[in-house]
C-alpha cells in the first residue's frame, strides 16, 4: 500500500507541471473576472514576410434537420425572429456549405508568444447565442452581454479551465477569460435548453469560424509548417497539413460528412486520466 | 436575600430549584459541551428525580429537632398569623384550583398514538426455509469465513450493502440513511452495541433473509420495513453482507458457546 | 518570456515537492494521506468510487449522483462561482452532509483527524488543487434584518428582478417554466430546488446560508452565482439579503418534526370543509408525513419526487374529511415533463429489469387504513396488507375524476368497488402543489369498508407517485403507519374528577389550618380567627 502513497506523491507534482506547461500562462487553470494582461507585447509576426490560409468547409450529403427552437414561453425573444429559429447545431445553406466550424491553427506556432487582443463579443440575443461558435485567446477578456433583458445564466463547463455559472437576470455585461487553453469550453443557458454556445481558447490568434457560407480564413501568419484542425460540435475533428509563404494565401478546405457523427470524438477540452498518467509515470 | 439562604426552607428551595435546572437542562446541554451526545429526559422520569431530591431534603431538615422546626416556622406562620391573612387566603383558592387543572389535564381526552410493544430481538425459530433448501439456525455458521478471502467476502459485501442497504441503515452503519426518517420503527444502527454485537451470525441471516414479514408477531411484523431479501439476495450474498456488517461496525459476532436466550422488549 | 520562465519554477517545484515525496517515509503529510485513504476507501468508496470518479456500487441507485472529485466541482463553498472551496468548505459537506441528498454528515461517526484527512485525500483526486493557490473566501456581509417590507421587497425581486421563478416557480416549490429540463454537469436531470421545504437545502436552510449560496451559487448544478448581478449594480447586497430573507420565508419557521398523531379536528358548530381550497383548512393544522422509495418489493423505487405529505383532517361526527398535500412541479402527464421521465426511468430502472412501456403515468395518491379497526395491537403489513389481514384503500389519480375505494392483501392485489362508493373527491393542482380533499361518511353500509371511530387512533398509511416522475405501481413513495385520531367531544364526565380534587383539596386545606390556629388558641398565643376564604 505504500508504493501507493509515494506514486502519488510523484504523480500530483507532474500533474501540476503538466497543467502549468500546458497552460502557456504557466499559473493554472482558472476563468477569471477582468484579466487580459500582456498588452504590452509586439506582435511577433511581420507583416511584410506573413501568408495567409483560406478555404471553406462542404458538407457531404443530406444535412440533418434540426428542430425548430420552440420560443413561445418567451415572446421577447420570439419577437426578434422573423422566421422560426432553428437549433444551431448544424447549419448547412443551399450549396451545402457548413458554418459553425472552429478552424485553428493546432501545431506550428508553439514557439511564438502573442499579444492578447481587445475583448470578445459573446451576445445573447432572442434567446440565442451570437457567435455560436467563438475563438478568443488565452487572457483575453470576453463581453458576455444580456441584449434581451430576460433572466439567461452563463454556465460554462470547461474540462482543463475552471468554469462558472452566473446569473444575468437583466440586460447587462459580465467580463470573463480563460488561464488556458482548451478546445472547446462548453457554455448553456439553463433556463433556456437550446442555447448553446462554444469558446475555443488557444495562445495564438489564429482561429476562425466557418460562416453562413462555409469559409474561413486566418490571415497575416509566419511562412512555415502548420497543422490545421476543423472542429465541429457533432461531427468531431480533422486535421490538415498546409505551407504558409510569404504573400500567397494557401488553400485548405474541409468537407464533413453525416455518417462522420457515429464515431465522432468531439473534443470539450481533453478529459484527464489521472490514472493513465500515474501508470506512465 | 442572605437572610432566606440561611433559613432551612430557603435552602430546601434553592436545593430543589437547582436540582430541577440541572435534570431538566443540564442531563440535555452539559455532556455536548464536552462532546458527549446527551438528550433532554421524559417528564415523567424528570418527576421521579425531583421526587427523590425532596425526600432527601427531608430527610435532612428532619435530621436536627431544631432545624426542623425551624424549617416549619414559615409554614406554620402562614397558615396561623393573622398579620398573613392575604397570603393564606390566596393560598386556600390557588393550591386547589392548581390541583384542579393538574387533574383536568391528566383526566381530560387525549389525542395519541398507541404505545405499541415489541420485542427487537425476537427468539427465531429452530429452522428456516431459504430459497427450497431447510437450514437449521440452530447450528448454522457463515460458510464464507471458511472459504476463499475474507477481503473479497467484504468487498462483495459491501457491493450488496451500498446497493440494497444504505437508504436506510446508512453509509455510517448508524440507521441514519436517508429513508430511515420516514420508517417506525427506525432501521436498526449496526454501530449499536446493542445490536448485532450481540447476536450471531445465523441470527442476523434469519433476520435478512426474512424481513420484516418474517418476524413472530411479538416483533410487530406489521409495521417493520425491512424487505425479506431471500427474494433478492443469493445466501452468499447474504452471508458475504453480514461479513461486511460486521467488519465495518467493528464488532464480532457472538459465537454458539455463550447463545442465550434472545428477546428484549423495547 | 514569462511563460518560458514559469515553466522553469513549474519544473524546480516539480524536482522539489517529488524528492521531498520520495525521500523518507516518516513525513507527517504522507500519515495523512495514508490516514485519507484508509478513511475515504472505508467510508466513501462505496458511493464515490475507489477512483474519485463518483460511480462507486451504490451510484446508479442514487440521483443526484455521488460527486465526482476529479473536476473539483463542490455546490456548497465560500468561494466566487468556479473557484476551488477552501479546505473549510470541504470539511463542512463532510461534517454535515448535503441534506436532500444521499449525502449523510459524518461529524459523529468519523474523528477529526480522519475527517481533515480526508479533505486533504480528497484533494487529490483533481489536478485543479495545488500547494500554491489557496482558494480565498467571498466576504459576506452581515444578514440584514426580516420584516414584511423586506418580504414583500425579496417576492418582488424574486419574481420579477431576477427572475428565481423560471426555474423555482412563482411559489417556490421547483415548478418554473425551465424546470423539466435542468441538468447537472454530468447531465443527469436535476430537479429545482423547492424552496417550501428549507430542511431539505443542499447547504443549509437559514437566510445566511441561502444569501451565500446566491453569491456563489451552486457550483455542478444549473443555479448560477448572483455575484455579477451585483457589481453590475443591478441590485444591491441589500436586497440580495432580501431574496434571502424571502426565501427562508416560503419554509415553516421549524422544520416538521416527527408526528406520528393526525389529529381530526371536531367540527361542533361549523360546517366542514366543503371544498379542497375552502379557507376553513386554513384554522386546521397540518401533520408532516415523510414518505421514502418503494424498496421492499420489486420493482423497487430509489427515486421518489414526493418526500413527503401535508395531512389535515377534521369530522362533524357523520363525515370525515382529509386534505392532502405535496409539492409536485407538474400535473402528470404532461408533454413537457416526457423527456425528464424517460431519463429519469433510464437512469433509475434498469437495475430492476427494463421498465414495461406504459405510455402516460398519472400522479396518484393512496390513502389506507385497515379493514377492520384493530384489536390489540396487530395491523395489516404497512405495505398494502396481507392476506390475513387486508386493508381498505382510497385511490386518487390526476387523470380521472373521483375516487376509488377498494382493499388489497399485498401490494399489487388492489381491488376497487365499482358502484355505490361512499367517497368523494375534490382535487386542485396549483403552484407545484398538489391538494386533494377526500369525504366520506364515518360510517357507511358497506361491509367492506372500515367505520371510522371516534376517539381511537386509527392507523393510517400514504402511497405517493409521480408520473411524470417514472412512478407507477410498485415505484412510487411509501410511508409506514401513521395514525388519524378523529377529536371526540369533550364529554361534561371530564370536569368532575377535577372539581373533586378541588373540593377536597380545600377542605383538606382548611382542616389544616383549622387545626393548627385552633392549637394556637388554645396555647393563648393569637386571639380568635376564623380560616376566610
Amino acid at each position: 500500500m505504500s508504493n501507493r502513497f509515494e506514486l502519488r506523491g510523484v504523480v500530483a507534482p507532474t500533474l501540476m507541471l503538466l497543467v502549468m506547461a500546458g497552460c502557456g500562462g504557466g499559473d493554472g487553470g482558472g476563468a477569471s473576472s477582468g484579466g487580459g494582461g500582456g498588452a504590452a507585447m509586439e506582435n511577433p509576426v511581420n507583416a511584410a514576410t506573413a501568408g495567409n490560409i483560406a478555404g471553406s468547409i462542404m458538407f457531404e450529403g443530406d444535412a440533418p434537420s434540426m428542430d425548430v427552437i420552440d420560443m413561445s414561453s418567451e415572446t421577447v425573444c420570439a419577437d426578434k425572429h422573423a422566421s422560426p429559429q432553428m437549433i444551431q447545431e448544424v447549419v448547412v445553406n443551399s450549396n451545402g456549405a457548413l458554418a459553425n466550424v472552429f478552424v485553428y491553427v493546432k501545431e506550428g506556432l508553439e514557439s511564438l508568444q502573442f499579444p492578447t487582443p481587445a475583448a470578445a463579443l459573446l451576445d445573447q440575443n432572442g434567446c440565442v447565442y451570437l457567435p455560436h461558435v467563438l475563438g478568443v485567446m488565452v487572457g483575453q477578456d470576453i463581453t458576455i452581454r444580456n441584449s434581451d433583458g430576460l433572466l439567461h445564466n452563463i454556465n460554462a463547463s470547461p474540462t482543463i479551465n475552471r468554469g462558472f455559472n452566473s446569473s444575468q437576470p437583466v440586460s447587462m455585461e459580465t467580463t470573463r477569460s480563460f488561464r488556458a487553453a482548451e478546445v472547446m469550453v462548453p457554455l448553456r443557458c439553463d433556463v433556456h435548453g437550446w442555447m448553446t454556445a462554444y469558446i475555443g481558447v488557444l495562445d495564438h490568434p489564429f482561429h476562425s469560424v466557418s460562416n453562413g457560407s462555409g469559409a474561413f480564413s486566418l490571415s497575416t501568419l509566419p511562412p512555415g509548417e502548420y497543422v490545421i484542425e476543423a472542429w465541429h460540435e457533432r461531427y468531431g475533428t480533422q486535421t490538415q497539413n498546409v505551407t504558409v509563404t510569404t504573400g500567397e494565401t494557401a488553400e485548405v478546405n474541409f468537407t464533413f460528412s453525416a455518417s462522420m457523427a457515429q464515431n465522432a470524438v468531439v473534443p470539450l477540452g481533453a478529459p484527464v486520466e489521472l490514472h493513465a498518467i500515474a501508470e506512465a509515470s | 436575600m442572605g437572610k432566606y439562604l440561611k433559613h432551612p426552607l430557603g435552602q430546601a428551595g434553592v436545593v430543589l430549584f437547582l436540582a430541577y435546572l440541572l435534570f431538566d437542562f443540564g442531563i440535555a446541554y452539559i455532556p455536548p459541551l464536552f462532546g458527549i451526545a446527551s438528550a433532554p429526559i421524559p417528564n415523567s422520569v424528570l418527576l421521579q428525580y425531583l421526587i427523590t431530591v425532596s425526600v432527601g431534603i427531608l430527610i435532612w431538615v428532619s435530621d436536627n429537632e431544631a432545624r426542623w422546626a425551624e424549617f416549619k416556622e414559615p409554614m406554620h406562620r402562614v397558615m396561623v398569623d393573622p398579620d398573613l391573612k392575604t397570603a393564606r387566603n390566596s393560598l386556600m383558592v390557588l393550591i386547589p384550583i392548581l390541583v384542579a387543572l393538574m387533574t383536568f389535564s391528566q383526566v381530560r381526552p387525549t389525542v395519541a398514538a398507541p404505545t405499541t410493544l415489541r420485542s427487537i430481538h425476537p427468539a427465531p425459530p429452530g429452522r428456516i426455509d431459504f430459497q427450497g433448501t431447510t437450514l437449521e439456525l440452530g447450528s448454522l455458521q457463515n460458510p464464507l469465513r471458511s472459504r476463499g478471502s475474507m477481503e473479497e467476502h467484504y468487498e462483495e459485501g459491501k457491493r450488496v450493502y451500498y446497493e440494497n442497504c444504505i437508504a436506510c441503515h446508512g453509509d455510517g452503519l448508524d440507521g441514519q440513511g436517508h429513508y430511515a426518517h420516514a420508517f417506525s420503527p427506525v432501521p436498526v444502527s449496526f454501530q449499536d452495541i446493542g445490536t448485532i454485537a450481540q447476536l450471531t451470525e445465523s441470527y442476523v441471516f434469519w433476520r435478512v433473509a426474512k424481513g420484516g414479514p418474517g418476524l413472530p408477531n411479538e416483533g410487530a411484523p406489521w409495521n417493520s420495513a425491512m424487505p425479506a431479501w431471500e427474494d433478492f439476495l443469493t445466501q452468499d450474498e447474504i452471508w458475504s453482507v453480514i461479513i461486511f456488517l460486521y467488519e465495518q461496525a467493528g464488532h464480532e459476532p457472538r459465537t454458539f458457546e455463550e447463545e442465550g436466550g434472545e428477546g428484549e422488549v423495547e | 518570456m514569462m511563460a518560458v520562465m514559469t515553466r522553469w519554477w513549474a519544473v524546480a517545484v516539480w524536482f522539489a515537492a517529488a524528492s521531498a515525496a520520495l525521500a523518507s517515509g516518516s513525513l507527517s503529510a504522507q500519515d495523512g494521506d495514508a490516514l485519507g485513504q484508509v478513511t475515504y476507501e472505508r467510508w466513501c468508496a462505496g458511493c464515490h468510487g475507489l477512483d474519485g470518479t463518483g460511480d462507486g456500487p451504490g451510484a446508479g441507485y442514487m440521483l443526484p449522483r455521488p460527486r465526482d472529485f476529479t473536476q473539483a466541482l463542490y455546490q456548497i463553498r465560500t468561494t466566487a462561482s468556479g473557484d476551488l472551496p477552501t479546505d473549510d468548505d470541504i470539511l463542512a459537506i463532510i461534517d454535515r452532509g448535503m441534506p436532500g441528498t444521499t449525502m449523510p454528515g459524518w461529524e459523529a461517526l468519523l474523528s477529526n483527524d480522519e475527517r481533515e484527512a480526508l479533505v486533504q485525500y480528497l484533494k487529490t483526486f483533481s489536478r485543479f488543487f495545488s500547494a500554491d493557490e489557496i482558494p480565498q473566501p467571498l466576504e459576506f456581509s452581515r444578514a440584514t434584518r426580516s420584516n414584511a417590507d423586506v418580504l414583500a421587497e425579496g417576492e418582488r425581486l424574486f419574481r420579477e428582478v431576477a427572475d428565481c421563478a423560471a426555474c423555482h416557480g412563482d411559489g417556490g416549490r421547483g415548478d418554473g417554466e425551465s424546470s423539466p429540463a435542468l441538468v447537472d454537469d454530468g447531465d443527469f436531470p436535476i430537479p429545482a430546488a423547492d424552496l417550501t421545504e428549507n430542511w431539505l437545502f443542499n447547504g443549509g436552510g437559514e437566510a445566511e446560508d441561502i444569501y451565500r449560496r446566491l453569491l456563489t451559487g451552486l457550483d455542478g448544478t444549473p443555479m448560477p452565482s448572483l455575484a455579477d448581478v451585483i457589481t453590475a449594480g443591478v441590485i444591491t447586497d441589500e436586497q440580495l439579503w432580501a431574496i434571502a430573507h424571502y426565501v427562508r420565508s416560503l419554509s415553516p419557521d421549524n422544520p416538521p418534526g416527527i408526528t406520528e398523531v393526525v389529529r381530526g379536528v371536531l367540527f361542533e358548530d361549523a360546517p366542514l370543509p366543503s371544498s379542497v381550497d375552502d379557507e376553513a383548512w386554513d384554522e386546521i393544522e397540518g401533520a408532516y408525513l415523510p414518505l421514502a422509495g418503494q424498496i421492499i418489493v420489486m420493482p423497487r423505487w430509489f427515486h421518489p419526487r414526493v418526500d413527503g405529505v401535508w395531512v389535515q383532517a377534521a369530522h362533524d361526527g357523520e363525515t370525515v374529511a382529509v386534505r392532502v398535500s405535496w409539492s409536485d412541479p407538474n400535473n402528470s402527464p404532461d408533454p413537457e415533463w416526457a423527456d425528464w421521465k424517460s431519463q429519469v426511468i433510464a437512469l433509475m430502472q434498469p437495475k430492476e429489469g427494463d421498465p414495461p412501456d406504459e405510455g402516460p403515468t398519472p400522479d396518484q395518491l393512496v390513502v389506507q387504513f385497515p379493514m377492520q379497526m384493530p384489536e390489540g395491537m396487530e395491523r395489516p403489513f404497512f405495505l398494502r396488507g396481507d392476506n390475513r389481514r387486508p386493508v381498505y384503500i382510497w385511490q386518487w389519480q390526476s387523470d380521472r375524476d373521483g375516487a376509488l375505494e377498494g382493499e388489497a392483501r399485498g401490494i399489487g392485489t388492489e381491488a376497487f368497488l365499482s358502484g355505490g362508493q361512499d367517497l368523494t373527491v375534490d382535487a386542485s393542482h396549483a403552484d407545484g402543489q398538489w391538494q386533494v380533499m377526500f369525504t366520506r361518511p364515518l360510517v357507511t353500509e358497506d361491509e367492506n369498508d372500515l367505520d371510522f371511530v371516534i376517539g381511537e387512533a386509527i392507523p393510517m398509511a400514504l402511497f405517493a407517485w409521480d408520473g411524470d416522475n417514472g412512478e407507477s405501481g410498485t415505484r412510487g413513495a411509501v410511508s409506514s403507519w401513521y395514525f388519524l385520531f378523529l377529536e371526540e367531544a369533550t364529554p361534561a364526565t371530564v370536569f368532575v374528577a377535577p372539581a373533586l380534587a378541588m373540593i377536597l383539596t380545600a377542605a383538606l386545606g382548611f382542616l389544616v389550618v383549622g387545626r393548627a390556629q385552633k392549637r394556637e388558641r388554645q396555647s393563648g398565643k393569637i386571639k380568635s380567627e376564623t380560616p376566610n376564604s
